[in-house]
């Protein structure tokens, strides 16, 4: 760019040189102390927890993988994962299978809000263990009520069941119209065949609208690093499922697809010591959820009003 | 075509520079912010290394005073740009510089948008996989992406129309229509639909009841047509101060005063003289011999030295004057301090204004240096203006003077004024239905006012809302608030009662009780104070720099005609002291 020169002043040389050089070391010394000061404001990222590598920063959308990406990508989060917990886990990325709707009935008249399901959930699905992390809340509510916000989330006694009270787990409903899905401005959860809703924890960008979104609260936030003991990693590991999640991303209940799918029972229900969970494929008329929802005369889908159609049943023994 | 880039990145080189060049007071603002920017900056990278863990927030508060400033903000940006409908539409004249002041903020409320949702996000990093072809773009299902596209596509109308109209003042041509009105108008629509979009973030989210109700989106924009003006109130009167030259103690302080004025010499017009106008105004040479002979009738050549007042404010004389060589500047004593209005050079009028409609000047002239100037009288000029061209380049000129004045203030504060009252009425109407109909869903708002469950947090902070938004409601009705004091005050109690109203008070607590009916609260941290305080200096800094570039252009010291004088010669670095005697 041929800048047009000031003719300015054009007195002698040698003091224009000298007003130039003090602006020039005038400016440069603004400049280095601006950059250093930039430099230790940047100071906190040498100590960064999750720095993405390029191949993870480059990685495509779940949809988007071909069967030989998938592979390669399968492969590296296993060497991640050995890496990180000196154990090498088994990734698999399960898919629906044809002809299966998960349904999820709970009933209420056998809970004793024991909390085992919730601990069973934090080992088999990797939860972090600090801050903690857990997908199921159960609710002590006083009887005769279904106000959930007359329930306590915190009770502790010594023994339970306690008297004039009953019990409700609560975690991901798997509505058939989620607003999770909706709101989601990158398609990172969806729903998928099987009435699962997934989430893709490499595609999350973590805005937490879903959370926001959720009418039963059953989505979580990685706030920082997951932790979890190496001694208590489950190797047996779903892409959707429970592998390690990393910071920033969303997190939440997918009926433990790395079993489920697999032809077994959630963690939460084998836990069960009353047999309150009952879990199966709804499109199965000889299934346990099938001749529950026919013959129970009482069930309840949690905030029925907001049109979200969970998948998840609670019904009493009458 | 290569000259014409040439040009513009003269003129983007040549803002850029003069953004460096100050008084002692824009350098301790500039260097102000910078450290509180730097400050937010090292704040920010702790939260990206470590995670969100070193906010205030959890999984039952998931959004906190991030969001809430991103929602504050978007209503400042719908607002700036509301502006314009006065003046294009109405024609309001006093308003007219306004719009570039208003569209600028608009463009700095979101650039300071934008920051706050990308330091919400938890995977920053991955920000890509919302960019439409490339990412997965959950459009339209999902508000957010309406929300991605109407701030980028605001962002981008707003930089244009300010670029657009600023580059035409620089280089004194008169802005195309059509590159420019069609988005005016297209800003306009989209400043509401930025707001509403914003709103149905929140109203589309059915398990969140404090949020579910239609009367959110009319409450933000009516929140908005308030915080939005009283926030142009104050900047331009921080506009209108640093622009000043002094305090006015009268016309005894004007330079021309100080210095005994020698009496202009003056002689009879020649048509040579209008040649030697013509060089610099090309306009002129469609006017006719005949023509010329007519208007040089009764016409004066003014010899005027450096500092030489050439009319004073108030005073009533139908006289118009030309430049052939030399500067002029025009200040113009407005609540008590001078400032100057603008500065013209070779082919430009000043006093037609007052001549052509015979009323008091309305500003004073003083020569910046030896100047000679065609003084014609309001016949003359009447007869000069009956030629097309001529009469086109006179008239544009006259409608792009850079003129905060009260009165501009005045339609601002009733803009305010109005927006108050119906806020206050939709927040009155929200708080009866969720109180009077008393079901289970008033929880959210019961912990807000009154508190819950032995939880109240948020109740000092909405009360003293209330009681700002209150009080600046009564005061804008009252004509105390036309006194500038009085109006200031409305503005600041206006300003932040709006954003504790609509930020916290709109976010927090439709998080508590959580759908699950558990009562956990919400603290800022430190550290995420210091982020915020980090973006509204990234904001405010912003907004300097754009004023800093664009009132010396408004005021044409800054044009195409003074390129390649140093910036200090040229007189668009004196943005305050250094113009004073």
């Amino acid at each position: 760019m041929p800048a047009r020169q000031p003719q300015f002043n054009p007195g002698p040389a040698a003091p224009a040189a000298a007003v130039s050089r003090r602006g020039f070391l005038r400016t440069s010394a603004v400049v280095t102390a601006g950059l250093a000061a930039l430099a230790a404001s940047l100071k906190p990222l040498l100590e960064m927890n999750d720095f993405p590598t390029l191949e993870r920063f480059m990685q495509k959308y779940y949809k988007e993988l071909t069967p030989e990406e998938m592979e390669r990508v399968l492969k590296r989060i296993e060497t991640e994962v050995e890496r990180q917990y000196g154990i090498r886990p088994h990734v698999r990325d399960l898919k629906p299978r044809d002809g299966v709707e998960f349904v999820y009935c709970l009933n209420l008249t056998r809970c004793i809000g024991c909390r085992k399901c919730v601990h069973a959930c934090v080992a088999e699905n990797n939860q972090s263990r600090n801050p903690e992390i857990q997908y199921i809340r159960v609710l002590r509510l006083p009887h005769g009520s279904l106000d959930i916000e007359k329930a306590e989330h915190n009770y502790a006694p010594d023994l339970v069941p306690e008297k004039g009270y009953f019990y409700m787990p609560v975690q991901c409903q798997q509505c058939k119209n989620p607003p999770c899905v909706k709101v989601c401005p990158v398609h990172a959860t969806w729903q998928e065949a099987d009435g699962i809703t997934v989430i893709d924890y490499d595609w999350c960008i973590g805005c937490r609208y879903c959370e926001a979104a959720c009418p039963y609260w059953a989505r979580r936030f990685n706030f920082t690093k997951p932790s979890i003991p190496r001694e208590r990693l489950n190797p047996d590991m779903a892409y959707l499922g429970n592998r390690p999640r990393r910071q920033g991303v969303m997190e939440k209940c997918h009926f433990c697809i790395q079993r489920t799918r697999a032809g077994r029972y959630p963690a939460c229900l084998e836990v069960c010591p009353t047999g309150a969970r009952k879990f199966g494929n709804i499109l199965d008329p000889n299934s346990e959820v099938s001749y529950i929802l026919k013959n129970k005369r009482v069930f309840i889908q949690l905030k029925e009003e907001l049109g979200t159609s969970p998948r998840f049943f609670y019904y009493f023994d009458v | 075509m290569r000259r014409a880039i040439r040009n513009y990145l003269v003129f983007l080189g040549r803002c850029a520079r003069i953004a460096f060049v100050g008084d002692w007071r824009y350098y301790a603002w500039m260097g102000v912010l910078t450290v509180i920017c730097l400050l937010g900056l090292h704040a920010y990278a702790r939260q990206f290394a470590q995670g969100l863990i070193v906010t205030g927030m959890s999984d039952e508060v998931s959004w906190g005073v991030y969001i809430a400033n991103f929602t504050f903000l978007v209503g400042v940006a719908a607002a700036a740009v509301m502006m314009v409908i006065p003046v294009y539409i109405y024609n309001n004249e006093e308003l007219h510089d306004l719009v570039i002041f208003g569209e600028l903020l608009a463009v700095a409320a979101i650039l300071m948008c934008l920051a706050f949702v990308t330091v919400d996000l938890g995977r920053p990093d991955r920000f890509w996989h919302l960019i439409p072809g490339i990412g997965q773009f959950n459009f339209p299902a999902s508000m957010l992406s309406w929300d991605v596209i109407v701030l980028n596509g605001y962002l981008l109308l707003n930089v244009h129309i300010c670029g657009y109209l600023l580059y035409c003042r620089y280089r004194k041509t008169k802005p195309g229509k059509w590159f420019y009105i069609p988005f005016v108008f297209i800003a306009i629509i989209w400043a509401v639909s930025i707001h509403t979009v914003t709103a149905f973030l929140y109203v589309g989210l059915g398990g969140r009841p404090f949020w579910n109700s239609a009367i959110v989106g009319p409450r933000f924009l009516a929140s908005a047509f308030t915080a939005g003006p009283a926030l142009i109130i104050l900047a331009m009167q921080v506009v209108r101060r640093v622009t000043a030259s002094g305090p006015a103690g009268g016309a005894s302080r004007l330079p021309g005063d100080t210095v005994a004025p020698q009496r202009p010499t003056s002689r009879a017009a020649t048509l040579d003289d209008l040649d030697l106008l013509g060089r610099n105004l090309p306009e002129l040479a469609s006017v006719s011999i005949e023509a010329r002979q007519k208007i040089l009738a009764g016409a004066t050549i003014l010899e005027v030295n450096a500092g030489d007042v050439v009319l004073r404010q108030g005073e009533t004389d139908e006289k118009a004057f030309f430049i052939l060589k030399g500067r002029v500047v025009v200040k113009r004593e407005e609540s008590g301090r001078f400032r100057i209005t603008r500065s013209v050079g070779p082919g430009e009028q000043f006093g037609e204004i007052s001549a052509l409609a015979g009323t008091p000047r309305m500003a004073t002239a003083i020569a910046e240096e030896p100047a000679c100037l065609l003084r014609l009288s309001a016949d003359a000029l009447r007869k000069l203006m009956k030629d097309a061209p001529m009469n086109k380049v006179i008239r544009s000129r006259m409608s792009e003077r850079l003129m905060i004045t009260d009165r501009a203030l005045m339609t601002l504060r009733s803009i305010v004024q109005v927006s108050m009252l119906i806020n206050v009425f939709l927040l009155l109407n929200e708080v009866f239905k969720e109180f009077y109909s008393g079901n289970l869903h008033v929880a959210s708002s019961k912990y807000l006012y009154v508190g819950l469950h032995g939880h109240h947090a948020l109740v000092p902070w909405i009360w003293t809302a209330i009681a700002f938004n209150l009080v600046a409601m009564v005061l804008l009705v009252l004509p105390v608030s036309r006194s500038l004091r009085w109006l200031n005050f409305t503005c600041v109690l206006c300003i932040v009662g709006i954003w504790i109203e609509k930020g916290m008070g709109l976010v927090i607590p439709g998080f508590i009780p959580t759908p699950l009916g558990e009562m956990v609260e919400y603290r800022p941290s430190l550290n995420e104070t210091l982020v915020c305080f980090g973006i509204w200096s990234f904001g405010l800094l912003c907004y300097t720099v754009f004023l800093r570039m664009s009132v010396p252009i408004l005021q044409g010291r800054l044009c195409k005609a003074n390129e390649g004088l140093p910036e200090s010669a040229t007189g668009a670095a004196a943005l305050g002291a250094a113009v004073e005697p």
